[in-house]
């Protein structure tokens, strides 16, 4: 069925149009070439989503408006400068990249470990390896106005980097640093990430996401200006690997970040996901998790902070297929000044996947009268033996508590602060490195929404 | 030390203080006692400067200033410490973390150098080894989990870091069995100083056996109807409340003029 078009899409979808059939790459083998074609295909045919896709109700897309529908800015300098890191990790390998390029890999990474350019990776001689990375490629779901942003990815699927670790490796630390901005030239980038773990491998990922606010090179005297970067990750985990995913995006308020996860677990794998967002214009994180073997656990955990007019949504959907497969989904909103958070949680429990337990709790702050939160947990099941908890909560802060380390000679501020940002510390403590949780929790109480923003006059 | 004259003070519109008078000098423990509903937390309340609890006539001067005009924080960066009858549990605000936050907020206030979290620590560990209180408390978050008698001694704790020119201690000894009883008052006598004031608020006499007061009053409807010494506590326990009542105040040799 098509939706009637808001304007504001079909505006969109008119300047995107001429953009997205300049930019399809036209190189590679044949099999890419139908894969972006389709692709692209369904993505003028859908456009952008708007407020009538179920999907994207709460989210819109106005401010890619904002940015001159160029994909594919590039960065402005050829070899990656250096950028302050928030995070400090001890070795590891990895790789960064600045307005959708990779600038670098570094580190060495551990034997049993490739890691290679998605350049490289799709033109590469027919092996196992691109059998699977070409099976992974086409499990994306590109149909659907709300899969846009999957099919212009996939559209314009070239840039990347693919990691992959045998069966038995601990690959250790995995570092991702990704740069938006420092430009002077708007525009949108995709990337896709492709991460494979054979049966028993185990990698710690952890990715930073910054925004640049002043240009990079010395001396250049343009504005950067605003950046988006849609990024697909997929992370293939076969039987019994793990993989510990720590996200930490601090992006400046004019940019746009989209990511779409897309997970496919194995019987007996593992995988943990902890993100912390403190920043970014808008942002929207969509995480669909497939568990299809038997024992199959997903912990989804997030902590979102809002400010200013910031918009930062959450679409999770994690689908049980096989027997005793767990999952859990448990996200902390903090919302200050006219900011607006979006959770959208669901669990789909298939026929024949008994034994499932699922979790769901997201609890919210709003620290403004102007901020707001869509919060919409969901459980759909049609299996017969499941255990299943959810909940969602909004509220405000404890004024006895305010009151209380006041009367300790805390300012008011200094006071709002440490007690919001006691409320994400019940997800930096699902943390496993104490180390990083230390220093997150840091990042966090300096990123709380001030508490000016609760006087702050309607616009 | 602390001056109060005339105090009114209302919560939702319904006088609670209907013109209490009383004077603390620098070093001298006075009692409040006086049944349910007499305005005793009340009072803690006003002087800590908790929202709602509006003063509408009256003054109080802390140390010669006026205290009603401070914020809270600032009252608290004066020097004044209201030890609550019901500590406020704070999940994931770790006790090292807050205490150290609140002394440094305290300092700067006073322009005093910062401590570093080395200093601190040792601070804390002097001023555990006092009030003999495990240090483990000092990991958890504030008072969560905590039972009635550590969120008890946790104050106790807090104010011995802090160290207050007046403390106001709400109720301290409620819920709190023998043994815990004596380690709260034990703390408390410890933190006795020529130059530390202390008011302590309470139901019963027994708190007054092991904190011996300088002065108690006698706190019924809003007003100090009744002044004396540690041995009105004495005979209020004997007697009750409605010994007062029944004209009990007549024959006391310091009744306060209200």
């Amino acid at each position: 069925m098509s939706l009637p078009a808001t304007a504001t899409h079909v505006r969109l979808a008119d300047n995107w149009a001429s953009s997205v059939r300049a930019a399809v790459p036209g190189s590679g083998p044949e099999w890419l070439q139908v894969l972006r074609d389709r692709a692209a295909q369904e993505f003028l045919r859908g456009g952008l989503p708007g407020n009538k896709d179920e999907a994207w109700k709460y989210t819109s897309l106005r401010r890619l408006e904002d940015l001159r529908p160029e994909l594919g800015t590039g960065p402005l300098t050829g070899a990656g400068p250096a950028w302050p890191s928030p995070l400090v990790t001890d070795g590891g390998f990895g790789f960064h990249v600045h307005n959708g390029r990779v600038q670098g890999f570094d580190g060495n990474t551990p034997a049993g470990v490739s890691m290679m350019p998605m350049e490289q990776a799709l033109r590469g001689p027919d092996s196992p390896l691109l059998q699977r990375l070409r099976s992974l490629l086409e499990k994306v779901e590109v149909q659907g106005r709300a899969r846009a942003f999957e099919a212009l990815n996939t559209a314009l699927l070239d840039h990347g980097v693919l990691v992959h670790v045998a069966a038995g490796v601990d690959a250790g630390l995995c570092l991702v640093q990704w740069a938006q901005g420092a430009s002077p030239r708007s525009g949108m980038d995709n990337f896709r990430l492709i991460l494979m773990l054979e049966p028993g491998a185990q990698l710690s990922l952890v990715e930073q996401y910054l925004g640049l606010a002043e240009p990079l090179e010395e001396g250049a005297a343009a504005p950067t200006a605003a950046h988006a970067l849609s990024l697909v990750l997929q992370l293939d985990l076969a039987a019994d690997s793990v993989l510990d995913h720590v996200m930490l995006q601090n992006e400046t308020a004019q940019n746009i970040l989209l990511t779409s996860s897309v997970v496919h677990q194995g019987a007996g794998s593992s995988y943990q996901f902890t993100g912390f967002d403190l920043g970014g214009g808008l942002v929207r994180h969509a995480i669909t998790c497939h568990l299809a073997g038997t024992g199959a656990s997903t912990t989804l955990n997030g902590a979102f902070l809002g400010d200013g007019s910031r918009h930062v949504d959450y679409h999770v959907c994690v689908e049980h297929l096989a027997l005793d497969c767990s999952s859990e989904q448990f996200f902390r909103g903090v919302l200050g000044g006219h900011s607006r958070g979006v959770f959208n949680g669901k669990a789909l429990i298939q026929r024949g996947a008994d034994g499932s337990r699922v979790r769901q709790s997201n609890a919210n702050l709003l620290l403004s009268g102007f901020a707001e939160i869509d919060t919409k947990p969901e459980l759909e099941i049609y299996a017969d033996e499941v255990e299943a908890s959810h909940g969602a909560t909004v509220g405000q802060l404890d004024e006895q508590a305010v009151f209380y380390l006041r009367s300790r000679g805390l300012n008011e501020g200094d006071a709002r602060r440490m007690l919001s940002s006691a409320f994400c510390c019940s997800v930096t403590s699902r943390l496993k490195d104490a180390g990083l949780a230390g220093q997150i929790n840091r990042l966090l109480e300096a990123a709380m929404p001030k508490a000016d923003s609760l006087v702050q006059e309607a616009p | 030390m602390l001056q109060i004259t005339n105090l009114h003070a209302s919560v939702a519109g319904k006088p609670i203080l209907k013109g209490l008078n009383l004077a603390v000098r620098a070093g001298e423990v006075h009692a409040i006692m006086g049944p349910n509903g007499a305005g005793k937390s009340t009072l803690g309340y006003v002087l800590a400067g908790r929202e709602g609890y509006e003063v509408t006539a009256g003054e109080v001067l802390y140390q010669g200033k006026n205290l009603l005009e401070l914020a809270p924080e600032e009252r608290a960066c004066a020097g004044v410490f209201l030890a609550f009858q019901y500590p406020v549990e704070i999940p994931g605000v770790n006790n090292t973390y807050f205490l150290r936050a609140a002394l440094n907020a305290q300092r700067k206030y006073r322009g005093q150098a910062l401590l570093d979290s080395m200093e601190f620590l040792r601070l804390v560990r002097e001023k555990l080894e006092v009030l003999h209180i495990s240090d483990d408390l000092m990991h958890r978050a504030v008072n969560e989990g905590f039972s009635g008698g550590e969120k008890k001694r946790n104050e106790i704790f807090q104010m011995a870091v802090l160290e207050p020119a007046l403390a106001v201690l709400d109720e301290t000894d409620s819920g709190l069995d023998i043994d815990a009883l004596k380690l709260v008052a034990e703390g408390v006598n410890r933190l006795r100083d020529p130059q530390r004031s202390m008011i302590v608020v309470t139901h019963y006499q027994r708190l007054l056996d092991h904190i011996v007061p300088d002065f108690v009053h006698v706190l019924a409807d809003g007003r100090i109807v009744a002044s004396g010494g540690a041995d009105l506590a004495i005979k209020l326990e004997e007697q009750g409340y409605t010994w007062l009542e029944r004209g009990g105040i007549a024959s006391l040799q310091h009744a306060a003029g209200a």
